[in-house]
């Protein structure tokens, strides 16, 4: 269990988490998912002690992470995949974390055939495709057998083989009931792996719901029609009860009806239509739409309020955040 | 979470790299070697006596340069934890931060102690052999013999730890070894220029000048602290700076 309350971190004039609360909890893999800048690394540093929050606080397990007395046995935590010695072996590099918290020495050699290292384990890490310094990585988060895992966009730079080990990986860490905190920037990665999402924002919560949620919120469908009776298929459509907006290239959006509907509506007035067809709105575009606002703001393109982004926060923000 | 936890894990770190061999290795090649070149250079002027310069000065010669490799392993033992980004696993393996400061200074202070006086008996030894051939060798029991062996060890063992200092606080190798290089070598000849009592005392006071005297059996420069005291006074400085690195390093984000 992960929880911050008001957690905040300025540096001088920019403030890059921003009075966040948030509760991660066992059992469930949780996705910390924001576009790159939106504060998800400097939130797990304060998780780990790493960062000093400039205000709140952030606990695991109900105690500050600077209190635990053998960390490496409560919490794991997956960093950049560079925090590691380029000169030292993966074994070596392996044997002076478990010694720093009295994990026996047989761990070592357990967790590198648990990520499969057991063939390059007395190779420098520098040595390390990208793939095997993230296996190495994970070896070091779970050298403790901890309850609690950390992973800091994971899948980042990975081949597919390798994207899949860590999904099921961290699908199997949530099963065994403890609590799997992970970062990304890509939606659809956490699509597949988490079960509740944390979206966030120039340093603020957007969004923190349940995976199901999110989709079932999000990927609306609609059907787009073409016409060049535009004004008058609208009128029709709306008369009948759907929702119908105009989209910029000139066609219209309708909302809660089905192809058959709308052709059928077209048709009995004898109007002629140039497309049709349905639309599935892709999580990955809710998630863009949700963030949109702090993308522009890393873009430096002035900010031009965004109705979406709120209308879509007070959407999915359950009562008690 | 024990210290001594702590202490295993940085020495398991520090034996664990090449460049820990590399730089130990360079102590004793570069102390022992200069060592004998500048004997071999200087004994025989030594010994009719148109090299009017102390004996004992030259017996422990290449540690003057050899120090260098004490100060750099010291600087990496910190500066390479940041360049690798190693420091946040450090720190998240033990969040107590002012144990991983006293481990890393333990480790270092004992390896360069024994390995500064093995260096300094060994160039003693080899540099010595060489003198004796023009019979100005000095006897293991003459005046500040002993001493200066065994103050190579303690005078490493500090530098080591000045330099870990250094590199907690800069937290970059090549600035850390450039400002640890300018005050052990180049500031005390641009000190030594100052006018007066004030420049003369300055130079007694600087690091290498002060902490660098227990380990020569005589130096150059008649104008430096007693052995002792120098060697106090460099530890003194050193613990300063040690004291501001880990004050800093307990607060700042890693």
């Amino acid at each position: 269990m992960i929880t911050a309350r008001g957690l905040t971190k300025r540096y001088g004039d920019t403030t890059a988490v921003d009075t966040i609360d948030f509760t991660v909890a066992p059992g469930t893999v949780t996705g910390f998912l924001g576009p790159n800048g939106a504060g998800k690394s400097t939130t797990m540093r304060m998780v780990l002690g790493l960062d000093r929050p400039s205000a709140g606080s952030v606990t695991v397990n109900g105690r500050s992470y600077r209190d635990h007395p053998a960390p490496l046995r409560e919490v794991g935590a997956l960093l950049e995949a560079k925090a590691i010695h380029g000169g030292r072996s993966a074994y070596h590099h392996l044997l002076w974390l478990a010694k720093s918290n009295g994990i026996p020495r047989r761990r070592v050699d357990e967790v590198i055939g648990l990520v499969g290292l057991d063939e390059v384990a007395g190779q420098r890490a520098g040595t390390f495709s990208l793939g095997m310094g993230q296996r190495l990585g994970i070896a070091a988060a779970l050298l403790g057998d901890p309850d609690v895992l950390l992973f800091d966009e994971p899948v980042n730079g990975l081949d597919p083989e390798g994207i899949r080990w860590i999904r099921t990986l961290i699908r199997n860490l949530a099963a065994d009931g403890r609590t799997v905190f992970v970062s990304s920037h890509l939606m659809s990665e956490m699509a597949l792996t988490a079960d509740h999402l944390l979206v966030v924002g120039r340093g603020r919560i957007l969004a923190d719901t349940s995976m199901a949620g999110f989709i079932a919120e999000n990927s609306t469908e609609h059907v787009y029609v073409r016409s060049p009776h535009g004004a008058r298929l609208t009128e029709e459509l709306r008369a009948a009860g759907w929702r119908v907006e105009a989209t910029d290239d000139g066609g219209l959006a309708v909302y809660g009806a089905d192809l058959e509907q709308v052709g059928a509506m077209a048709g009995s007035h004898g109007l002629h239509l140039y497309e049709l067809r349905k639309i599935q709105a892709s999580l990955e575009e809710a998630f863009m739409r949700l963030t949109a606002e702090s993308v522009e703001f890393h873009a430096g393109v002035p900010t031009v309020p965004e109705p979406a982004a709120a209308e879509a926060t007070t959407h999915l923000t359950p009562a008690g955040v | 979470m024990r210290f001594r936890h702590v202490l295993d894990a940085e020495w398991t770190k520090i034996r664990t790299v090449r460049s820990t061999a590399w730089t130990l290795a360079a102590l004793v090649v570069l102390s022992v070697g200069l060592t004998a070149l500048v004997c071999l250079a200087a004994a025989a002027e030594l010994a009719d006596s148109t090299l009017d310069e102390p004996v004992g000065a030259f017996v422990l010669w290449g540690l003057i340069v050899g120090q260098l490799a004490a100060l750099v392993l010291g600087i990496l033992a910190a500066s390479a934890e940041y360049s690798s980004g190693m420091i946040r696993t450090t720190l998240a393996a033990v969040p107590r931060r002012r144990s991983v400061v006293a481990a890393k200074a333990l480790v270092l202070g004992a390896m360069l102690l024994v390995l500064g006086t093995v260096t300094a008996a060994i160039s003693y030894l080899v540099g010595n052999s060489i003198l004796d051939r023009q019979g100005v060798g000095l006897a293991l029991d003459d005046p500040g013999v002993l001493r200066a062996i065994t103050g190579a060890g303690l005078y490493l063992s500090v530098l080591a730890i000045f330099g870990l200092a250094l590199g907690l606080l800069i937290r970059h190798t090549a600035g850390a070894v450039t400002v640890g290089i300018a005050i052990i070598f180049v500031a005390s000849p641009l000190v030594d220029l100052l006018p007066g009592a004030f420049g003369e005392w300055l130079n007694k006071l600087m690091p290498g000048n002060a902490g660098g005297s227990i380990a020569m059996v005589e130096s150059f420069d008649p104008n430096l602290l007693d052995p002792w005291v120098g060697f106090a006074v460099f530890t003194a400085e050193t613990g300063l700076l040690l004291a501001l690195a880990w004050w800093l390093f307990a607060r700042r984000d890693a």
